[in-house]
């Protein structure tokens, strides 16, 4: 399945400044190890021991994946996967 | 109760009891504050003169200070600023009102209280410019330079050069958002900074998992962007249970629930009179320092320039106490996990940084630690050595628990100031209700009462969704600092400052509490005319504190005297209708009204003309330090 990462600002360096990157993945967690080929070092960026860092949220087109099946969430053709820092806490 | 005070011997003297009217809430906090700080405030028989307060420092080592308070920044600006004008101008209704669809009031003492703290610290780091060899004589500040601080991180949210935030009114989430109804008419909030208690919260009310997760994402949107658009099922979902039963399952899921108290609840707090004659701050001295033969001098035109700050805070209350130390000039070290704050990435960007994060963090300069290491907590007891300030803002005992408390640092740095910068309690546990809550601004302000004296002025729910005490928290800390460094200079002491958003949100209500004999010339009137009105073209703030303001209001719109308080009210609603709010604001203001074009939009305060001098366009808009030095 063929779907588009936005990346955020933050992570542009790894993926030599572009803000969209085209991967193919049947779930997410295929998806980013494909991006982490492509682009190395982005993927402990993200997750670790498989779970989205706590400070990450990670959407499917506007589902927070943490309330979908996780990394483990469908992805289909033209699916838009989001990647967001997290604010909780004043 | 024998307080520990860091400026006794100290002077403070001005004309406190005969300010203009917009000038007397801050007069009052201001003279709380200073007497909450040891100082001996003299109210002079001298009058203010109507556009400013002036007022005189004194420490045993120093002659005199003085510092001015203006109403605005721009000196050609004379319109008076009574609280409801200046949080309307300065975009502070603005960013509260979100949640409500349209610009409202806190209904607090917000810039007054702000302005007292901001213009007390300005004259503690003249005096201790000047005991550090700087031609120093004082102080300056307006009202709005402080009021514009207050929402500098919205600011920057709403201006930054990529995915600028246009978050107007959102109608829809007015009903919505936090703070939540019981079925036994309750009101109360939730909080968790962790995704999992929110699932199993909700899902014990029968909430699927894709409404749950649009629940979250609204409910992350509260800090960043003072709204919070819940899906209506969840809000309705609690509304069919008790109170109790919702507490029940908070505890089993390991979501924190507070009930929005009153004030008068808030009295009753078996340590509410020891925290409110203390004052925001608790400080411990350790008067053993050798006396100090290697005063830093000044480097530059800043009173704090020299002074080496580390701080390790997150998020908003302690990176702002930071940042303030940072424009009196002090060397900031900021420390942050390997890797950096996550903080940084979040939109909308600007030069690669986030720019509600680079709002409260521009001038510091970033070491990469981790804290929870060893080898981290030795890097970091190797900076503290040889810095002047340390803050954090940890969880309670966490200081502890990595062996970087107030006692691991004295024989260390035996000159150090320790700051804490906390949630709840200035005082260790004492405030034990509290001590499995998250000290977060949106529960603060629900258990100190600050949420409900919200709701009943400004006609919502509960709080504001503006990080109130955040803000306010953070102020508090840096003048706790300032007083600190102050004390040590004079008296050749360390010492430790503890503050919290819930001693902030005591001095918030200092209205409601017992007088002892310090607050005799504070307001409790209210204004005769205070609203927001539409007009033809944009909304107006208009508030008439006494009968001469009312008079002069009916006469320049030739209003017949003999029309009752309503007729009068409605008259003046459909006669605002007929002009824009540029052009009425040009007519009252030259009549001596209190008023103020009330900003809307956050984005459009960087074109009022009046507010330029504290505001630096960038890549985003940046608002400048509120201080000047003479």
């Amino acid at each position: 399945m063929s779907v588009k990462v936005s990346i955020p600002t933050i992570l542009r360096s790894i993926t030599n400044n572009q803000k969209l990157v085209e991967v193919v993945g049947v779930n997410v967690l295929e998806a980013i190890n494909q991006m982490d080929q492509q682009y190395p070092g982005i993927k402990e960026k993200l997750i670790a021991e498989d779970q989205p860092h706590r400070f990450i949220n990670i959407y499917v087109n506007d589902s927070d994946i943490r309330f979908c099946d996780g990394l483990q969430t469908n992805l289909k053709d033209g699916d838009a996967l989001t990647i967001l820092p997290a604010v909780a806490g004043g | 109760m024998e307080m520990n005070r860091p400026l006794t011997g100290c002077t403070l003297a001005g004309p406190f009891n005969n300010v203009a009217n917009d000038f007397a809430s801050i007069a009052a906090s201001l003279r709380y504050q200073a007497s909450m700080l040891g100082l001996n405030v003299i109210s002079t028989d001298e009058y203010s003169n109507d556009l400013s307060l002036s007022f005189k420092f004194e420490t045993s080592r120093t002659s005199l200070v003085s510092c001015d308070i203006a109403r605005w920044s721009d000196a050609s600006k004379s319109t008076c600023i009574t609280e409801n004008i200046i949080q309307a101008a300065c975009g502070i209704m603005s960013v509260h009102g979100r949640v409500s669809g349209e610009p409202r009031p806190l209904g607090l003492q917000y810039v007054s209280t702000l302005t007292g703290a901001l213009a007390l610290q300005g004259c503690f780091a003249a005096a201790l410019g000047r005991l550090r060899g700087m031609p120093v004589s004082g102080s300056n500040l307006s009202v709005s330079s402080a009021a514009l601080l207050s929402v500098s991180q919205y600011l920057a949210d709403a201006t930054a050069a990529e995915m600028p935030d246009s978050v107007m009114f959102e109608k829809a989430s007015r009903q919505t958002a936090p703070p939540f109804m019981s079925s036994d008419g309750v009101c109360f909030e939730l909080e968790t900074l962790d995704v999992e208690p929110w699932q199993k919260f909700w899902a014990q009310f029968g909430i699927n998992s894709a409404l749950s997760g649009k629940g979250w994402s609204a409910f992350l949107l509260r800090y960043a962007r003072a709204i919070s658009p819940l899906p209506v099922e969840l809000v309705d979902a609690l509304s069919n249970y008790t109170f109790q039963h919702i507490s029940e399952v908070c505890a089993r899921t390991g979501m924190s629930i507070c009930q929005l108290r009153s004030v008068e609840e808030r009295q009753q707090d078996e340590h509410f009179m020891h925290d409110w004659l203390q004052g925001p701050w608790s400080f411990e001295f350790n008067p053993n320092v050798r006396a100090r033969t290697d005063i830093k001098k000044a480097e530059n035109q800043l009173p704090l320039s020299g002074l080496t700050v580390i701080e390790s805070c997150r998020r908003i209350q302690g990176p702002l106490a930071g940042h303030l130390l940072t424009l009196l000039g002090a060397d900031v070290i900021r420390i942050e996990p390997p890797g950096g704050d996550p903080l940084r990435g979040m939109p909308p960007m600007a030069d690669g940084c986030s720019a509600r994060f680079d709002a409260l963090n521009r001038l510091k300069t970033i070491r990469e630690i981790n804290i929870k290491s060893a080898a981290g907590r030795a890097e970091i007891k190797e900076l503290v050595q040889s810095a002047d300030v340390f803050l954090h803002n940890w969880a309670p005992d966490k200081a502890a628990q990595l062996g970087l408390d107030y006692s691991d640092f004295v024989d260390l740095n035996p000159a150090l100031i320790y700051a804490y910068a906390a949630g709840w309690s200035t005082n260790g546990s004492a405030e034990s209700a509290t001590n499995t809550l998250p000290g977060t601004d949106f529960m603060t302000q629900a258990y100190s009462g600050v949420a409900r004296k919200i709701s009943q002025a400004s006609g919502t729910r509960g709080g504001s969704l503006f990080t109130v005490l955040d803000v306010l928290g953070g102020v508090i800390a840096a003048q706790g600092i300032t007083a600190a460094l102050l004390k040590r200079h004079l008296d050749n002491a360390s010492v430790k400052v503890t503050s919290s958003l819930l001693s902030a949100a005591t001095l918030l209500c200092i209205d409601d509490f017992p007088d002892k004999n310090m607050l005799n010339s504070r307001i409790k009137s209210k204004s005769i005319i205070n609203g927001v009105f539409d007009t033809k073209q944009g909304k107006l703030a208009i508030e008439c504190p006494d009968l001469n303001t009312v008079s002069r209001l009916r006469n320049v719109l030739e209003i017949a005297n003999d029309l009752n308080e309503i007729d009068f009210h409605q008259f003046l609603q459909l006669l605002l209708l007929t002009k824009t709010a540029e052009e009425w604001l040009l007519i009252l203001e030259r009549a001596g009204v209190p008023v103020a074009q009330v900003i809307e939009d956050l984005a459009t305060i960087r074109n009022q003309a009046h507010l330029q001098q504290q505001l630096s366009p960038d890549c985003y808009t940046k608002v400048m330090s509120p201080w000047s030095f003479k």
